[in-house]
This record gives structure tokens, sequence and C-alpha cells, in this order.
């Protein structure tokens, strides 16, 4: 981008958007400097155009077009109106972010175990003079919306495990949109600093409750050290008129492994950036997806692997799930450099179309520098299998029926990978639930 | 039971069943034999209810009711059961979950509580005691990787769960050691009774030496051509179907 460039309405909205709150974003005044700098970087770059690779099949036009502000405060919530994404029996930490701020009453972080930290992100910023916005071992990549979460940023959730110790219940972080006002943005950042030896699951709810435009961009670093363990659970289930935008960063060091599994429900549109960086030897990373677009829905995911050095295992798996008019995109993109010797990585995405009207695009993607790796690939695209529709027909079960339960099957198997049955039974009830006649079978599994 | 009256069926404009009838009264076992090809699976298929075969032709009336007029999840409900010949496999669909949904849909159509949990898992161990299959196998997908012998005795065990009044069993007895066989004979010996009527589609004698039909039907280009007792079985084993042409030329006159 040159620097002459004309800067568009709309950037010029955040710009002044920007100086309004900036007084009010939390942390020091280098990290107000950090900021402003992001905010540069994104007014230089703007917002992504379809013109770029990355792109290609997502538009952000209804979100650029659009004015969207910082909530200087949370519309009030009560936790009744978040019953419905609490999943039954789940012995979970919880931190409640509403309308991008941290919601101390709606939380419940009592009884953490020594050496663990678990807090508002925003306080982290404000009581540390050294922190910074974006974690330091981290390069998010020239991306102009994670440099807009970076210079907008208001709070989320801050966890770090000291050397040795385990998070003993998963962390429940919901993020919600109320929805009461019109054209409201949240800038959510979490961090997750697992010391050396540490393990925890975090679960990364978003939410929306109301019926207004918003616009949800959201950032999560994670530095997993030696021989750490992180589960990360995303699950998205905003609002009908929710845009949501999120990128995952995560920094494997030695013999480090992470799990992330992600579940796209919700949103208007939904662009989702996985990506980590195996920086030493054998770590291990696995990435589970299934998204479930219905009528219009868009959704979005771009994953990368970057196996830096020897010994590192990957396995992603995608599946998707569209109806109606939906619309779907996977990028897997793994990159195996000179030095990863001995990598073992694979890849597959599978999606499944349940009306002519929806529509996919994957494509994996392997970039291949080091001579002795093994590196699978496989990308499917297909139909319900008839024969089946039609013996679990001449079973009893009604023609609706029968294809949810086909549908669900289908992504069943990522669910199951979770490993934590009240997180499994949830999202199965909730990829159910918006299948047609998929209801009745909810009780079933 | 059922009643089918000058069946006359095609498969992509291509005639295939050419006028069956067939009376099945209630209580008896019918056995249906007759060389490849000659349209045993179609009639089957139809009786069940999938749509890919147009019925040009003819009616079928069970238990006094239209059966053409009835979706096959509803036939289902009013007790018509399919063995199939070739059972597909379902991974991620549980033998159980597929079996739940199926005793369940069954109670709603005819306005009866769902299933308890207890009392269906009681009816479980004890069907699969009768089939010979252990829980583990039941929890598995639905015919997941399972051989061809255990996914006929699973038919076997959803036919003892779903206790249908019409079994139409499409070779069911095909592809199995003698075991097995054992076994599917005797789960559709167990079933059977005054008030429900079974048709076996088989190619072997052997199993009507276990299930010893009422009637026993050839068919032969869409038509039945011959009916008699289960010696006909005895004849057909020893003769063949070489003798069918001249019985067809019979039947159509
Ligand atoms: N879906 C279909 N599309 C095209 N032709 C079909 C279809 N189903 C059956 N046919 C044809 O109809 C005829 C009868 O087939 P059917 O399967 O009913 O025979 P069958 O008596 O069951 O044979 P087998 O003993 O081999 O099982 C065959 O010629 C078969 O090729
Ligand atoms: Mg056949």
């Amino acid at each position: 981008m040159s620097a002459t460039q004309q800067i568009e309405p709309n950037i010029d909205h955040y710009l002044a958007e920007y100086a309004r709150v900036e007084r009010d974003l939390p942390g020091s005044d280098d990290s107000k400097r950090e900021r402003s700098a992001e905010l540069t970087r994104f007014s230089e770059a703007g917002f992504p155009s379809p013109r770029e690779e990355d792109w290609k099949y997502t538009s952000l036009q209804p979100v650029e077009k659009r004015r969207f502000e910082i909530s200087d405060e949370a519309e009030p919530v009560a936790l009744d109106e978040l019953r419905a994404f609490l999943p039954t029996d789940l012995d979970a930490h919880r931190i409640i972010v509403i309308d991008g701020h941290f919601n101390a009453a709606l939380s419940s972080l009592d009884e953490l175990p020594a050496g663990v930290t678990v807090r508002s992100f925003a306080d982290y910023l404000s009581d540390n003079a050294g922190a910074t916005v974006k974690a330091r071992e981290i390069d998010e990549e020239p991306g102009s919306l994670t440099a807009m979460n970076a210079a907008f940023c208001t709070d989320g959730a801050y966890v770090e495990t000291a050397a040795n110790t385990v998070l003993d219940k998963p962390l429940h972080v919901i993020s919600v949109a109320s929805g009461v006002r019109d054209e409201r943005m949240t800038q959510v950042r979490h961090r997750y600093v697992l010391g050396e030896n540490s393990q925890a699951t975090i679960i990364e709810h978003s939410v929306g409750l109301g019926s207004k435009a918003y616009f949800a961009n959201q950032v999560t670093e994670a530095v997993v050290g030696r021989n750490a363990q992180l589960t990360r659970i995303r699950i998205q289930q905003e609002s009908e008129r929710g845009y949501h935008v999120s990128s995952f960063f995560a920094q494997q060091r030695r013999d480090s492994r992470v799990f992330n599994h992600g579940f796209d429900l919700g949103g208007r549109l939904a662009r989702i950036d996985t990506n980590a960086r195996l920086v030493d030897h054998n770590a291990e990373v696995h990435f589970n997806g299934v998204y479930a677009p219905t009528g219009r829905q868009h959704m979005d995911n771009h994953t990368k692997i970057d196996h830096a050095t020897e010994h590192s295992v990957s396995r992603e798996q995608y599946k998707g799930v569209l109806a109606g008019h939906a619309r779907g995109v996977f990028n897997g993109k793994i990159l195996i450099q000179k030095d990863a010797q001995k990598t073992d990585s694979d890849l597959s995405s599978d999606a499944l179309l349940l009306s002519d009207n929806a529509e996919v695009d994957a494509k994996p993607e392997l970039e291949i520098y080091a001579d002795d790796v093994t590196a699978g690939h496989g990308s499917t695209v297909g139909q319900l299998d008839e024969d089946a529709v039609f013996y679990l027909k001449s079973r009893g079960v009604g023609e609706e029926g029968a294809r949810a339960i086909l549908t669900y099957s289908f992504a069943n198997a990522l669910v199951q990978k979770v490993g934590i049955e009240p997180i499994e039974r949830y999202v199965e009830a909730a990829i159910l639930a918006k299948l047609p006649g998929g209801r009745a079978y909810v009780d079933l599994a | 039971m059922i009643s089918i009256k000058n069946l006359h069926a095609e498969v992509e404009g291509k005639p295939i069943l050419r006028g069956i009838d067939l009376e099945i009264p209630d209580g008896e076992v019918h056995a249906i034999m007759g060389p490849n090809g000659s349209g045993k699976s179609t009639l089957a298929s139809i009786l069940a209810g999938r749509e890919e075969y147009e019925v040009t032709e003819g009616s079928v009336t069970y238990k006094g009711k239209e059966l053409l007029e009835l979706d096959p999840d509803e036939r289902a409900c009013e007790g018509v059961f399919l063995g199939f010949q070739y059972p597909v496999e379902i991974p991620g669909v549980s033998n159980l979950y597929l079996l739940r949904a199926a005793v369940n849909a069954r109670r709603k159509y005819h306005g009866e509580p769902e299933v308890d949990a207890v009392e269906f898992m009681q009816m479980v161990q004890e069907k699969i005691a009768h089939v010979g299959m252990s829980m583990d196998m039941v929890k598995r997908g639905v015919n997941e990787d399972f051989s061809g012998g255990e996914k006929k005795r699973n038919e076997i065990f959803q036919m003892l769960m779903l206790e249908p009044s019409l079994s139409v069993l499409d070779e069911t007895d095909s592809g199995l050691d003698i075991d097995a066989l054992k076994v599917v004979a005797s789960g559709i010996n167990r079933l059977r009774s005054p008030e429900r009527s079974t048709i076996l589609v088989t190619h072997y004698k052997r199993l009507l030496e276990h299930v010893v039909p009422d009637r026993v039907h050839v068919l032969y280009q869409g038509r039945i051509v011959r009916s008699g007792g289960p010696e006909l079985a005895d004849t057909l084993e020893e003769e063949g179907y070489a003798n069918l042409e001249t019985d067809e030329a019979a039947a159509t006159s």
C-alpha cells in the first residue's frame, strides 16, 4: 500500500472512533503507543478485499459499509439470558465478557489452583507497566483486522499457568454481544501463556443475543511452553446479524501439544483464521473443525500450520455441513519448512451439501520444503447417501429426521474428539437443532 | 395380511414387475424364489416404499390399507419390516441410536409415550442374546465394519426389536455359515405367530428346512409363474429354473 493512498471514509470513522475511546482503553502509555501504531497499520491497509488471495471468497462489504462503534459500557445482561449457552453439567471456571467488557459479577473464578492465573485481559494490561497488547513471542503476520483488534481491544481473558501446574477444570470464556444497540463492535482479545509442563483447557464461546447488527472481532494468542498442553474449544454462536472475525495464533515450543476444536454454528458471516507455529522439535497440533451454515450464512475457515523444525506432528480435519443458500470456505495450509524433517502431517476436508443452492470451496494447500516428511491430504464434497436415508425411513424414522440423523452423524466423529462430555452433548444438540426435523433427535444421542 | 393385485412396476422406464398377484393370509410364511434379476428385490423394495420404483398398475392392500399410499416410515410404523439384501453401513449412527429412534417413532405414531431407557436396554439385552451379538457390536455404527453374516444377524436383531406384523426378508440367508443360518432361522421362527406374516426371498432350500413355509412362489421375469407347498422348493432345487419358460407361457395365456 502506498503512503499517498486515499483513506476511505469508513476508515476515517475508525480513526475518529479510536480518538473517542483511546483514553478509556486499558494499558500503559507504552501500550497506547503500540495501539496507535496498530491503528495506523489498520488504516493504511484497510479492510481485507476480495482481491487478496486469502479473501477471495469472503467479502467484508457488509462490515465495511457500516460504522461500528465501541460500547463504552456493557448493556445489562442477566445470567438467565445466558443459560441456554451454559452446557448442562459442565463443571468449569467462567469468564463472561459482555459487549467487550469483563463482567466480574457473572464470572466465576474462585478456587483457582496455585500457580494458575485467570483474569481479565484489561486488568492484566492496566496492572503491568511492561505489558504489551500483542504477545512479544508471537508474530501475528500482517493482517489488518488483527491490527484493528490490537488498537481497539477492550478486554478478554488472560490465562497464565506456571510450570508444572494444571488448570483443574475447563475455563469457559463467553463473549456476549448484547445486540441491544445497532452497529456496535466488540474487540476482544485473549492471551494464554502456558508454562513448561502445564496444562489448560479453555472454551471460547462467542454468542449474540439481540437482533441488531454487530461486528465481533476477536484475537487469541497462545504461547505454549515446553511439554505443555492447550486444549482450545471454540464455539461460535453469534446471532443472525452478527459478523464474526477471529484469529488464533499459537506458538508451540518443544514437545508441546495443542488441540483446537472449532464449531461454527452462528453468525451472518464468520471468518476464522486458526494458526499454529511449531517452533521446536516434537510439537504436536490437532485442528478439528465443524462448520454448519444454513439459510444465508457464510462461514470461512482459514488455517495454517507452520512446521519449523524436526519431528513435529499435525492432524487436521474439517467437516462442513451446508444447507439452504449457505456458503462455506475452507482453506487449510500446511507449511513444512526446510529444517522440518520427519514432519508427520495429515489434513482432510469433507463437506456435505444438503441443498442444491449451498456451495463450498475447500482447498488443502501443502507447501513442503523438507524432503523427509509424511504429508497426507484429502478433500471431498458430497451429498447424503440416499440408501442410508431409505434404510432409516424403512425403520420408521421420518424423512427429515433421517436426514438430520445422517447429517449429524457425519459431523459427530469430530464432536466426539472434544473429550468433554457436557461440551460434546451441547455441541451435538446445537448442530441437530439447526437441521430441519433435528430437534426431535437431540435426546437420543 | 397383505394382498398384492396385478402389480406392475418399472425403473427408469424399464418394466420389471409385470403383473404380480400374491395373497398372504395372517400367520403365514411365504417363500419367494426365482433366478437372479427376476424382480424379487424390486418387489420387496416396493413393499417397503422405495421411491425409485414406479408402480404403473395394480394395488397392494395391507391390513385393509392402501399400502402404496403410505410413506416408507409410515409403513414401518404400521408394522412392515424389510430385511435388506444389502444392509447399508452408517458410520456415526450407532445401532442403539437407530433402534431407539425407530422404537420411539413407532410409539409416537400410535400415540404412545417414548420408550423408557431402562426398559429399552433390557429389551436390547434380551434380543442380542437371541442373535448372538455383543453389546459392543450394537454400540458401534449401524453395520459399521460388520461382516456379511453380521449384517444379516443385525437385520434379524432389528426385526426382533421392532416386532413387525409383516416381515419381508430379502435373502437374509445368503452368505451365511450354518451357525448364522440357524440364528436367522430361529429369529424368524421366534416371531412366527397367528398375527404375523413373513415373506422370505431366498435362493436356497436350506433356509426352508429350518423355516418351513406355508407356500412357495416362483418369480420369473416379473411374474409369479408357479406356486405350491414347501415341496416346490425341493423340485426347484432338483430341476432348477429351466422349465420356467413354459410356466411363463402358461401364466401369460
Ligand atoms: N435401481 C435400478 N435401476 C436399474 N435397474 C434396476 C434397478 N433395480 C433393479 N433393476 C433391474 O431390475 C431387474 C430385477 O432386479 P431385482 O434386484 O429385483 O432382482 P432379484 O430377483 O432381486 O435378483 P437377485 O436374485 O440377483 O437379487 C434386474 O434386471 C435389475 O438389473
Ligand atoms: Mg435381490
